[in-house]
């Protein structure tokens, strides 16, 4: 069966609202969420024995939960407009990675298809140590 | 794979390509080990509502092609900094796409050896469809 797990809002202003709101989750970083990562992406490099491949905490597990502060759309289409990333530390094995998410801006924008919005957040990881590893942030594009 | 050192680099270089064919089961692996459920990648009606033809590949998937590419080229010495893409076509399921990068500059500073890169995701038409740029620092002999 076709579901739909969006959330949508009938206002620019509704969506104004959610401005600000942060989430926060943690992640253990265990040889499963490495192995798993990298058989999905088919990186057999040895170097991910002990230490976690750069992509994990951009592409992965970790940065996904942006979306689950639960920012309704206002658009029917909604699509990844772009993403950028910079790494501090490397994340290693049986790192505990506490990452906090925020729904940081929103701009409008005109185009020939119609209105559309591109929707930011920006999301940083810290190790158990309280140590930055990484920033990074996402932009969708809600038309 | 042979450590790459800055000193042997050349402005203008191509790095050695990456060439992936995610398949719907990749998709279902990333869903999976991402946590991104979003319907457009793995529910073929639902993707058709939206006016593709069929599921599409994660562009979060890409990126991590993107920084395999580079973490291969780095090697052990190798330090990934920065990433950045922009998502602007749609791959598909079973398509080959190739996963490329150029050195655009090297350059010393604050005492790291950096080298800036062009990279891109290539769909088999030939079209660039995830267009990016990184910033690598890698050792010197």
């Amino acid at each position: 069966m076709t579901t739909d797990s969006r959330k949508f809002a009938k206002t620019l202003d509704e969506v104004k609202t959610y401005l600000g709101k942060k989430r926060e989750e943690s992640m253990e970083i265990d040889g499963t969420v490495i192995r798993a990562y990298c058989e999905c992406i088919g990186d057999p490099n040895p170097m991910w024995k002990d230490t976690a491949p750069p992509g994990l905490v951009t592409t992965a597990m970790i940065s996904s939960g942006a979306m689950l502060i639960g920012v309704p759309l206002l658009y029917k289409r909604s699509v990844a407009g772009g993403a950028d990333w910079e790494f501090f530390k490397p994340i290693k094995k049986g790192d505990t990675i506490h990452t906090s998410h925020e729904f940081s801006e929103l701009q409008e924008k005109a185009s020939d298809k119609g209105p559309r919005l591109l929707m930011v957040y920006k999301s940083s990881h810290k190790n158990q140590k309280g140590e930055l590893v990484a920033i990074s942030t996402n932009t969708i594009m809600n038309y | 794979m042979a450590q790459v050192y800055f000193d042997d680099v050349k402005e203008g270089q191509d790095i050695p390509t990456l060439e992936k064919t995610p398949t719907n089961r990749t998709l279902v692996q990333w869903a999976g080990a991402s946590g991104d459920f979003f319907e457009l990648h793995y529910d073929k009606e639902f993707a058709k509502t939206m006016g593709y033809p069929n599921v599409l590949v994660h562009g979060r998937l890409e990126a991590a092609y993107l920084t395999q590419l580079l973490t291969d080229w780095a090697g052990e010495k190798g330090v990934v900094k920065k990433m950045s893409v922009q998502y602007r076509g749609n791959a598909f399921p079973g398509q080959k796409l190739l996963i490329k990068g150029k050195v655009t500059k090297k350059y010393q500073k604050d005492n790291e050896n950096i080298v800036e890169l062009e990279i891109f995701v290539e769909n088999p038409e030939g079209q660039k469809i995830t267009p990016g740029s990184a910033i690598i620092a890698l050792p010197k002999k």
